[in-house]
């Protein structure tokens, strides 16, 4: 049969209109081949908030030994071995927690086990993007509500929701401008809720907060039946490349995310990486943090002595002002071995936000950064 | 909006007796679809005379029509097998060919290129679709001395106007604004509203406290994966509004499919610091500056070039820092068709032609010359070729362009597949 006679085949009429309109993410190229592109020896990586220390010791022991014999083993389906330690370690059940192939992956199980159509989630225009994109992709309205001095608005949040708002996420310290609800503004705000949805507090990074009156989730949840706690092994504890982070909440709500949860998605590796983590995280998370207050405190001082506004808060980043386009700034830095990322997709146009690593990277930075302001023409007329 | 079209589809064989059902698809299904009784005729005699085309070239061969509904447009696409560079006498200047056809085959799709507003060939493996645009019809408004309003206030987005609002802002922009600043749609301020009730453009505007309109710009998909910007226009004194509508445009663009914004027509207003500026097309006084901006972390891609071209691309990727590998190639002697097909764009208010190879035959040197000679004699000041750089066979034409009178201006970093260069005819 000629390709005439039979039916125009038109892939894109069958699939819902919802994933017709979304448009697909694609992420950068491997190191490798982004080198060579740029004609670059060295990269340093300050695009993905990673923990630049690399994991802690007995992470690595862990992964040199691992043993060939259980590379053709299944993991854990449900990381029954981790849950264990968490539950230890947070005073609390088992059942409490659901662990995913990173957050991501909990945060769409969260999404499927709540929502069907016609329902919303409510989170904030400039915070982390998946959130929005999951409910966008699964034929859901995201509520998008403006930052207000560059934090989460709670009061626009509430006066956001109506009866088929299912979510509201919280991104406690907001990434990427730092910010934070501390625990007044927390409480009230759920007690505001009332229950009539759940609030998703994303803590990614939780372990980085040196602030006294930060909420911890993981209090608020005994008190609020309503919440569900996000947390990562990819930030703090240096795991990014295992993919692993798990959510908490009551053992009812638990279970009903299960229900949505794809078993078997956490390798084993990266399950007992997680638990090798969890071992030490006192004198590792100590030496992380004076790392990032130095480089936080180096990166501020040149801002400032270049007239720049920038935004350093929580978090292992900072964000600043440029005078011309990120993307560009992105190229020129690129060249010189340095990667940032850029904040545009962030809906930050002109800001780049910088991961706080060692000391002599953020000075290749720093150096780097001057010389291409320094070449930078003022803008031409029209 | 919910936008339900409704299709229409048939399918026929390439023979005289097919045509009256070719004839009666369109005829009774264009009026449908708010096609006025003057366009309908044009667009049922264009798919005719393709259809008889058809018949003479490549008879009994199938072809499938489609009548397709576009809220301001109808679209009538015939989709079959023949041999591409059979097509050459749509081309905006066939030359002296179709006289010398003593069966005048070929004047039949003369008359069909002319007879639409837009007509466009895409080659699907051995399957042509060919796509004839008929517009609707829309009274058109003569621009009037404007006034700017005095700020007062603080300035809200309106990122989803209303038809009102959306011909208020149409019509401010054409008192205050020249012709090279706007978009065509503008003029007929009806069909910009259904442009953008379909989606088809996007328009923002800036509102006062009062409710007035304080500004606007609007935005297309273009080619590819790229967005093209109209504006903005700023009905009031000051640099704010101008700044709110680009960040506002900015922070829609960025989480689309687009890796790109181009400028179609800036305005002066457009804030510099976002943008990157390409280069400049047009005559000296009649000077247009491109503005680009990359809305992701650029991933570098390779392009193919001609080798006399290779130097020009160089330096204009060094330039804007742009990461790309540049592989040469260009005709080797090996089988191409007989004749080129070359697709006109022309804006005669604006005296702009835009020339976009379709098939790339051994004639394409007269071919192309013929027609910017044409167009100049015409009255057109600028007249640009477009070619693909992530197509081999139309990278390869960069020689003919260069020998024929065109000069490389400017680079669209992914304006198509990939980047596109435009040239801009000089004389020879």
């Amino acid at each position: 049969m000629s390709c005439l006679n039979m039916n125009p085949f038109n892939a894109q009429s069958l699939v819902p209109d919802h994933v017709r309109a979304f448009s697909p993410y694609y992420p950068s190229k491997p190191d490798t081949a982004l080198m060579q592109l740029y004609g670059v020896d060295h990269l340093h990586r300050l695009n993905n908030n990673e923990n630049a220390l690399g994991p802690p010791p007995e992470v690595g022991a862990l992964v040199e030994q691992f043993p060939r014999a259980a590379v053709p083993v299944y993991p854990n389906g449900d990381c029954h071995d981790l849950r264990g330690v968490l539950a230890q370690r947070f005073g609390k059940g088992e059942d409490q927690f659901l662990v995913g192939n990173g957050s991501c992956e909990v945060i769409a199980s969260v999404i499927k086990a709540f929502c069907t159509k016609g329902d919303n989630i409510i989170t904030a225009d400039k915070t982390f993007a998946v959130y929005e994109w999951v409910a966008e992709f699964s034929g859901l309205e995201a509520r998008l509500i403006p930052l207000k001095d560059l934090g989460f608005d709670p009061q626009a949040m509430l006066d956001a929701m109506d009866s088929h708002t299912k979510l509201l996420f919280v991104c406690n310290p907001n990434n990427p401008t730092g910010t934070y609800w501390d625990r007044e503004v927390m409480t009230n705000f759920l007690d505001q809720v009332d229950n009539r949805a759940m609030v998703v507090i994303d803590e990614a990074y939780f372990e980085y907060v040196e602030a006294p009156d930060f909420p911890d989730g993981m209090e608020l949840m005994t008190r609020y039946p309503n919440v569900v706690v996000f947390r990562t092994f990819s930030k703090m504890y240096a795991l990014a490349a295992l993919r692993i982070g798990y959510l908490a909440a009551s053992p009812e709500v638990v279970e009903l995310i299960r229900r949505t949860h794809i078993v078997y998605s956490v390798n084993t590796l990266a399950q007992q990486a997680a638990v090798a983590a969890l071992s030490n995280d006192g004198s590792f998370v100590t030496r992380t943090r004076q790392m990032v207050s130095g480089a936080r405190t180096r990166l501020c001082e040149l801002f400032e002595s270049m007239g720049l506004e920038h935004v350093a808060n929580q978090g292992n980043y900072v964000m600043v002002h440029l005078p011309v386009s990120d993307t560009l700034m992105y190229r020129k830095l690129m060249t010189r071995g340095i990667m940032i990322r850029t904040m545009t997709g962030f809906r930050f146009p002109n800001w780049i936000r910088i991961s706080l690593v060692q000391a002599p990277v953020m000075e290749a930075f720093c150096h780097v950064f001057s010389q291409v302001m320094g070449e930078i023409s003022p803008p031409e007329k029209g | 909006m919910q936008i339900n079209d409704q299709c229409i589809s048939a399918k026929i064989w390439a023979d005289r007796q097919w045509v009256p059902l070719a004839q009666a698809v369109v005829e009774r299904s264009c009026p449908a679809m708010g096609l006025a009784p003057k366009q309908t005729g044009r667009l049922t005699m264009a798919v005719e005379e393709i259809v008889m085309f058809l018949a003479g070239t490549s008879p009994g061969t199938a072809i499938h029509i489609e009548i397709i509904p576009g809220g301001w447009h109808v679209k009538a696409r015939l989709s079959f097998r023949t041999d591409p560079s059979d097509l050459w006498a749509m081309n905006l200047c066939p030359g002296a060919r179709v006289a010398e056809d003593p069966a005048l085959t070929h004047l039949g799709l003369v008359l069909a290129s002319r007879m639409t507003d837009r007509f466009s060939i895409r080659l699907e493996g051995e399957i042509v679709r060919l796509t004839l645009r008929q517009d609707l019809k829309y009274p058109s408004v003569e621009p009037e001395a404007g006034e700017y309003l005095v700020p007062k206030g603080q300035l809200s987005i309106d990122p989803n106007p209303d038809t009102s609002l959306v011909k208020e802002a149409c019509i401010r922009a054409l008192c205050l604004y020249d012709a090279h600043s706007l978009h065509q749609a503008f003029f007929k301020p009806g069909k910009l509203a259904d442009m953008v009730a379909r989606q088809d453009m996007t328009m923002a505007v800036a509102l006062t406290p009062a409710g007035e309109v304080a500004g606007a710009v609007c935005w297309q998909v273009g080619a590819g994966r790229s967005l093209t910007f109209f504006g903005p226009y700023t009905f009031e004194t000051g640099e704010r509004c101008a700044a709110l509508l680009t960040e506002h445009m900015i922070q829609r663009a960025a989480r689309t499919h687009a890796l790109g914004l181009f400028s179609g027509r800036a305005t002066s207003d457009l804030p510099r610091t976002d943008f990157e500026c390409l280069g400049s097309l047009g005559t000296c006084d009649k000077q247009m500056k491109i503005w680009y901006r990359h809305l992701g972390e650029d991933p570098g891609t390779s392009v193919w070039s001609h080798p006399d071209l290779i130097p020009f691309l160089e330096k204009q990727y060094r330039d804007l820092v742009l990461m790309r590998q540049i592989r040469p190639t260009q005709d080797m002697g090996e089988a191409l068709p007989d004749r080129s097909v070359i697709s006109s764009r022309l804006r005669p208010k604006l005296s702009e032609a835009v020339l976009v190879p379709l098939v790339g035959g051994r004639n394409m040197a007269g071919c192309l010359l013929n027609h910017a000679t044409t167009l100049t004699k015409e009255g057109y000041e600028s007249i640009l070729f477009q070619l693909d750089l992530s197509q081999g066979w139309q990278a390869a034409l960069g020689g003919i362009a260069l020998n024929t009178g065109f000069r490389p201006r400017l680079i669209l970093p992914y304006g198509g597949t990939s980047d596109i260069v435009v040239f801009e005819y000089e004389s020879i």
